[in-house]
């Protein structure tokens, strides 16, 4: 182990943003050196926060209150400087897309290696060798907009390996990627010497024997974590007539970037999915299951196939208006200034959007843009709950989410009779929820058992 | 939205290394400004086209020069080609419609617009905009300044993406029947996400490491006769001065 | 300890010019070419959003770097420059004239005017004066110029309360 025993990570604050509620009242946690530690809190709870201030983006570029500092062995974070402060500590975000500077892969990894002083030949050593601890090597000359979220969220982890700070922070890092590499990135962590800090919403498997002690944050302050079983509601189905159904599909992506190299391609035989039913879809990052999701929702164009509802083709413009997808990213969603104006927009009445607001315990004058990640989900099912449509897409609504909120999500669509069709890589999610399930594997989709 | 022109090929143009390039870009397009003669009008608007042609074939070179052909037409439809005094070269229904000195000036300046234009569009085509760039940053261009052009080349295809995004889930949301999507709520939904966006990419900035006092120089090999390419990539346009 | 605030700096500077850009370009789908070359764009909303939010040296910047970028990879490379240069003094000079704080109409006239002046005027004066082309044919552009740039500085000066309307922090985002 390369550091002292004395190096050791403590936090001891207080922080509200403006004119709000207080988030950590007087928090304190210290972390020893090479220890592992979980924290699992709902979203709104301050985990982002906290990763912000340790890594000094908070309250620099979001102005707050902070009282107390975070120090590693008895020196202030923030009193070094900038390049100084990235050797010691590190984090990936939760949203990957406000990490991303430029346009190829590997101008993004070799920018902080660059930053570190390191020489060419241990930059080019330290992408090698990240890149492909993470299956990105091939990847490259692609460029960072081609690829999908799973596949953003390794290249962040690579960038942080390949960094290597004394501290990695992971915000829900485990979130977007397949079981594959939920699996490899739990295992890479239990081998590794560094101080580890995750952060997440809701258990998972693979967070089994990785940690040295779990946490959560109650009442501003850190916690030890009672792990209760999580019993998911009930989800009971109901029946109805109109049926969405896919023959004979083809979906065609490629990194243009990258000239020859081909992204994938997927090609569905038969899928259907009954007004009431319950669906889930599962597969590797990038295998194309976003793609067949924006297909469905008419965002995308197929290259060949048909669409039908009821047995009549689909235009790619009427299926807009049939299917709901919940896009993997909210953000990308969402675009009115408060949860009331998203919620009016849908054209709803006022004592539908009051209920709606209950449901989905939204608060009716927040500001979308300043909501965490995970309310924004919410938001987002609040809308197209609203909306009424009879078939929906929830492209992974369980990341950011505690089990029970997207139960109850779920349970709000399934109760009013919609089609869902969920994608997810939590296995316990999957085997908790009713219905067929689904898999892609090797550019086709199969029924998984 | 993709905002790369570069088209992978393997001509010598795109062989050549990105240095010189830069310097035959430069000194191509000053020398187109000086020549005025016929023979240097026609080399200036003519050597782009040969060598797009050798680079990215006939299809790509008109695409890109079918753009500005427009203006050459307009040019030439709207510009008195009488000059006074001058040489009549064509006559009808006894007036002088052209003389040599004004038909000299118009294909001047289309020669000059097509010389330019090509000249910048070849570079574009056959090279990464991360490597023009990088060579920039060789001729001592600032830090920052390159920085900022790669992260430009991020973020305005990022928002496009990002606009597209926004202008979908709008229609995802209309009502049955109603077609088209709200302009100025998309447009303003798209800069509110960009001005959030500008905190968290400094923090995104700091958090990599910027601000480091001493940068690295740039680092670039130099390819095998990289000093004949520099000097014929000097030689050549320089060259236009005989025949100014 | 002085806050280093050039992180800031170049992102707000690297954002912008993207949104100026993006708004030039059409966003890649929105867009109509003009008839005499080049095409008609919300270029000078966004530049006049940008002066009026960030001020004038922001605006300089991002106004011209924005339409100078648009036009290398719109497929108009010979007028980068050009654009650079127009742009740019639009939004410095609208930014000079127009503060956040003022509401006074007659100064939002002002500023719009300006933005009609200097885009006509300048890409008249300096297409010809580059020896770019003929003076006939930079005249014919001049009115489409004038509708784009006052339609545009409007459209812009709405932008600006609608997107304070929508992110409170706008004004906490500063050079």
């Amino acid at each position: 182990m390369h550091c002292f025993p004395a190096h050791m990570i403590s936090a001891d604050i207080s922080f509200s943003y403006n004119d709000e509620k207080e988030i950590f009242s007087s928090f304190s946690l210290s972390v020893a050196c090479g220890e592992h530690i979980l924290l699992i809190a709902p979203p709104e709870s301050g985990k982002t926060t906290l990763a912000r201030i340790v890594t000094g983006s908070v309250p620099k570029y979001r102005s707050g209150k902070l009282e107390g500092a975070v120090s590693v062995s008895g020196v202030d974070l923030l009193s070094f400087d900038i390049p100084e402060r990235m050797k010691l500590v590190g984090r990936v975000s939760q949203n990957t897309d406000e990490m991303l500077l430029f346009s190829s892969v590997e101008e993004e990894i070799a920018f902080p290696l660059g930053n570190l002083g390191l020489g060419r030949e241990e930059i080019e050593k330290r992408i090698e060798t990240s890149l492909s601890l993470f299956g990105m090597e091939h990847y490259r000359k692609v460029s960072t907009s081609e690829l999908s979220g799973g596949e953003k969220r390794r290249l962040m982890l690579s960038i942080l390996f390949a960094v290597d700070p004394d501290i990695y922070i992971l915000d829900e890092a485990f979130d977007e990627l397949s079981p594959f590499w939920r699996e490899k990135l739990a295992r890479i962590i239990k081998k590794i010497g560094r101080t580890v800090i995750v952060l997440g919403s809701h258990m998972l498997a693979e967070y089994d024997g990785v940690f040295s002690r779990i946490l959560t944050i109650g009442n501003g302050k850190a916690m030890p974590y009672v792990h209760h079983p999580v019993t998911f509601l009930a989800l009971t189905l109901k029946t109805g007539h109109s049926t969405l159904s896919v023959e004979n599909l083809l979906i065609e992506r490629s990194h243009r970037s990258a000239g020859d190299l081909k992204a994938f391609e997927l090609s569905v035989e038969s899928f259907s999915l009954r007004a009431g039913e319950c669906v889930t879809l599962l597969g590797d990052n990038g295998s194309g299951k976003s793609s067949f999701s924006r297909v469905l929702a008419g965002l995308l164009k197929e290259k060949s196939g048909s669409i039908m509802l009821d047995g009549i083709p689909l235009s790619q413009k009427e299926r807009r208006k049939k299917v709901a997808l919940l896009m993997q990213n909210p953000f990308e969603e969402l675009f009115l200034p408060t949860v009331i104006d998203e919620l009016e927009s849908t054209g709803a009445t006022q004592d539908a959007i009051e209920d709606t607001l209950r449901l989905f315990a939204l608060k009716r004058d927040a500001y979308v843009q300043e909501l965490s990640y995970g309310k924004a989900k919410m938001l987002q099912a609040a809308i197209f709950y609203l909306l009424d449509r009879s078939f929906a897409i929830f492209d992974e609504m369980d990341s950011a989410l505690t089990s029970s909120e997207f139960t109850k999500a779920a349970k709000a669509f399934l109760d009013k009779g919609t089609a869902l069709l969920v994608i997810t890589h939590d296995k316990e999610v999957a085997s908790s929820l009713p219905g067929r399930k689904l898999m892609i594997k090797g550019g086709e989709m199969h029924e998984y058992k | 939205m993709n905002i790369s022109s570069y088209i992978y090929g393997t001509s010598f143009y795109h062989k050549l290394d990105v240095r010189p390039k830069l310097i035959f870009t430069a000194l191509f397009s000053l020398m187109s400004f000086i020549v005025s003669s016929y023979a240097g009008i026609a080399i200036v608007f003519v050597l782009p086209i040969v060598l797009m042609l050798f680079a990215v074939g006939l299809g790509e070179t008109w695409r890109c020069y079918s753009r500005i052909i427009p203006l050459f037409l307009i040019m030439l439809l709207f510009t008195p080609l009488q000059e006074r005094d001058g040489t009549p070269i064509l006559f009808a229904f006894g007036t002088v419609l052209a003389t040599s000195e004004g038909l000299e000036n118009v294909l001047r300046i289309i020669s000059r617009l097509g010389g330019v234009s090509g000249i910048l569009m070849l570079l574009l085509l056959t090279e990464r905009n991360e490597n023009i760039i990088k060579g920039f940053r060789f001729f001592h261009f600032p830090y920052n300044a390159a920085l900022a052009a790669s992260m430009i080349l991020r973020f305005i295809p990022y928002l496009g993406y990002l606009f597209g995004e926004i202008r979908d889930s709008m229609s995802l949301r209309l009502e049955e029947g109603k077609r088209g999507y709200p302009v100025l709520p998309s447009i303003t939904a798209l800069i509110i996400a960009a001005v959030k966006m500008v905190p968290d990419t400094a923090s995104a900035l700091e958090e990599r490491g910027f601000g480091r006092v001493k940068v690295q120089p740039v680092h670039m090999k130099k390819p095998k006769g990289y000093f004949i390419q520099c000097a014929v990539c000097i030689i050549i346009p320089l060259s236009l001065f005989f025949v100014r | 300890m002085a806050e280093n605030r050039t992180a800031l700096r170049i992102s707000l500077i690297v954002i912008m010019t993207a949104i100026v850009a993006v708004f030039t370009y059409g966003f890649g789908i929105l867009r109509l070419p003009s008839p005499v070359g080049g095409y008609i764009s919300l270029c000078d909303a966004a530049v006049t959003f940008v002066a009026y939010a960030f001020g004038p040296f922001t605006g300089f910047i991002a106004g011209g770097l924005g339409a100078a970028f648009a036009d290398l990879i719109g497929g108009f490379p010979q007028w980068a420059v050009i654009s650079f240069i127009v742009h740019g003094v639009e939004a410095l000079l609208m930014g000079l004239v127009i503060r956040k704080d003022s509401t006074s109409l007659m100064l939002k006239i002002i500023a719009a005017l300006i933005a009609v002046v200097i885009v006509s005027g300048g890409y008249l004066v300096l297409t010809t004066l580059f020896g770019l082309t003929v003076f006939q044919e930079a005249l014919l552009e001049v009115p489409g110029n004038i509708a784009q740039s006052g339609v545009g500085a409007v459209i812009g000066l709405v932008l600006y309360s609608a997107v304070k309307k929508g992110f409170r922090n706008l004004d906490d985002i500063r050079w």
